[in-house]
């Protein structure tokens, strides 16, 4: 359920503080973005079922339901808009757990204005790629070794015809690692395509992804056919597996 | 701090090192004494068969007696006196009675300095958490007008903006250092109660000057927000607190109410007061947002946040009522808030002592 062209350019705000909301969403507006704001956690899910946008500007500490349960929330119902979390706590701790509630960028307060727009460039530049990577039929599906993986629907039958609804960041690896069949890519590439620059402390994250994908693709994951691991650089992705 | 905390470490291991040598003591005591009283028990057993043995080889009884006074002969048969046993058992008796009284005592002494020790060092810890707490709160309230301010200020160097809207960013950029400034006055002031160096003088203070220098203060705030505030305070009510306590705790509730009225496009705060069974009370009701009554007494924690816009609200600073309560007690008073539900309206009662010399 990525943003259709109805909410290609919209933003939703979702900030408790006035100032705050108010100063964050003159600048996107500026920027030539559509604008939406909700003043908390209950607001901002209410919007969510009945909106389209193609960013979620998120605010931690909500009163009531907050950011981070809005953003678990937004996944367990399927809906894949990229979520940029603000947090006036900014210990790594608790930018894992941001990313780990399905964020996909952490910026803590206060925050440089430029840095934010930058980083509001930067993950809609990713949904820009990834959805024009699965615009037509031939890109949208990919098939591998009996698997069947559908980049749009966040879906994927496994070889043993098992259902798989897959996040958008193992849908975004997968889609970086295909359009790279047979090449070596780094972790760092990885990285940088599917978070950007400084989200995440290591690379290994990406070795965590990647075993996930072993285990939902893969007939035996510690032999891995599809996801072959290049010791020291990054992966090779075979879509007709290693002979 | 931490000199200290070594200390009482230390002395808390001497103590319980102490306690397990006195109970050791003890029972290396116990078993000694049943050693000497048994050894005791055979030495007297071996004088009865030599008296036997002397006995048997035909010295006369007066004569057997001479020579081991402790054996009684009767019949040709030699014995241990009955008194002597006697002896024995009391002897062993006192001794038991004299280790239990001492060393219970000893062990009663360790164990009150263990647990005064544990006590203290418990509390510190508590107090160290507290704190640790404190400053990651109060830093987390300021980084929001911190970034507002931010935010506005880099908008002015990186976009050509119109008159108005300079204006508007500046007045923002305004509020969000009043906000700042009133801050860091409550968390002064919240810091100098919890440390109870505050200078609190009880004297019979009049409610209706209080109150009405605090409505004429917020006047202009509550009338650009359309927040009609009534005071029904009649002249003559005297409570007994410190006066500027007492202007620090109308003011707070009054803005905790105007923060509550505020965000439902405004309303009306009823101020009343009345005196009975010694005691003044004061009470505050707002037509505003409310709270769940389950949440009364957590209003009053430091940086209760219940919901949007009451409590603490966009621009307060969540210790505004935790400053209330803790004044009130100070004051020998207390406060409590009552609300039927959220957006039903709250109502806060201040009761403090009445001044003996109301009226006069």
């Amino acid at each position: 359920m990525s943003a259709t062209a109805e909410g290609a350019s919209r933003v939703l705000v979702v900030e408790d503080d006035p100032h705050l909301a108010a100063g964050v969403m003159e600048n996107l507006r500026a920027e030539g973005y559509e604008v939406a704001a909700a003043g908390d956690g209950e607001q901002a899910l209410e919007w969510l079922r009945a909106n389209r946008c193609a960013l979620v500007v998120l605010d931690v500490m909500l009163p009531g339901v907050d950011g981070l349960a809005v953003c678990r929330t937004m996944r367990d119902e399927g809906n894949s808009t990229p979520v940029l979390f603000l947090t006036a706590r900014g210990d790594p701790a608790d930018r894992v757990r941001g990313l780990e509630a399905g964020g996909d960028d952490y910026l803590s307060k206060p925050f440089h204005l430029q840095e934010f727009l930058l980083r509001v460039r930067a993950i809609l530049r990713r949904w820009d790629w990834y959805r024009s990577a699965s615009a037509t039929a031939a890109t949208a599906v990919l098939r591998f070794g009996g698997n069947e993986v559908d980049f749009r629907a966040f879906r994927a039958r496994a070889w043993n015809g098992e259902a798989q609804e897959l996040t958008e960041k193992e849908a975004m690896i997968l889609k970086v690692l295909a359009e790279h069949a047979g090449e070596i890519v780094s972790r760092e590439d990885l990285l940088e395509r599917v978070w950007g620059y400084d989200v995440f402390p290591s690379t290994r994250t990406v070795d965590n992804f990647i075993l996930r994908l072993r285990k939902r693709f893969e007939r035996d994951p510690a032999n891995p056919r599809h996801f072959l691991t290049v010791w020291g650089v990054g992966y090779r992705f075979l879509a007709e597996g290693e002979p | 701090m931490k000199a200290t905390r070594v200390f009482q470490l230390t002395a808390l291991v001497l103590l319980v090192v102490s306690a397990v040598q006195v109970s050791w003591w003890l029972f290396d005591q116990r078993t000694y004494t049943i050693e000497r009283v048994n050894a005791a028990r055979a030495a007297y057993a071996a004088q009865a068969a030599a008296a036997q043995a002397l006995l048997d080889n035909g010295v006369s009884a007066a004569h057997v007696h001479e020579l081991l006074p402790q054996i009684a002969v009767d019949g040709g048969r030699a014995s241990v006196a009955p008194a002597l046993e006697e002896t024995l058992r009391a002897e062993r008796h006192q001794r038991y009675n004299r280790y239990a009284w001492e060393g219970a005592f000893f062990l009663l002494a360790l164990g009150v300095c263990m647990f005064v020790i544990a006590r203290a060092l418990r509390a510190e810890a508590l107090v160290v958490e507290q704190q640790e707490n404190f400053l990651a709160l109060v830093s987390h309230q300021f980084k929001t007008p911190l970034a507002s301010l931010q935010l506005s200020l880099e908008t002015m160097a990186l976009r050509t903006l119109a008159p108005e809207q300079s204006r508007t960013l500046i007045e923002r950029m305004l509020a969000d250092l009043a906000r700042m400034e009133a801050m860091v006055t409550q968390i002064l002031e919240s810091a100098r109660l919890e440390r109870g160096r505050v200078d609190f003088k009880s004297e019979p203070v009049e409610l209706h000057g209080a109150v009405a220098r605090v409505v004429a203060a917020l006047d202009e705030r509550a009338r650009s927000q359309r927040v009609a505030i009534a005071s029904e305070v009649a002249p003559g009510l005297y409570a007994l607190t410190d006066p500027l306590a007492l202007d620090v705790i109308v003011r707070n509730v009054l803005e905790n109410a105007l923060a509550a009225v505020a965000p439902v496009g405004g309303g009306h705060i009823a101020v009343s007061a009345c005196a009975r069974n010694g005691e003044v009370e004061l009470a505050v009701k707002d037509s505003g947002v409310g709270f769940n009554p389950a949440d009364g007494a957590r209003l009053f924690e430091k940086f209760t946040r219940l919901h949007p816009g009451g409590g603490s609200g966009p621009y307060g600073t969540g210790l505004g009522l935790y400053i209330v309560q803790r004044l009130m007690q100070l004051a020998q008073g207390r406060v409590t808030a009552e609300s039927e539900g959220i957006g039903q309206g709250a109502r806060f009662v201040l009761i403090w002592p009445a001044a003996p010399v109301a009226q006069s």
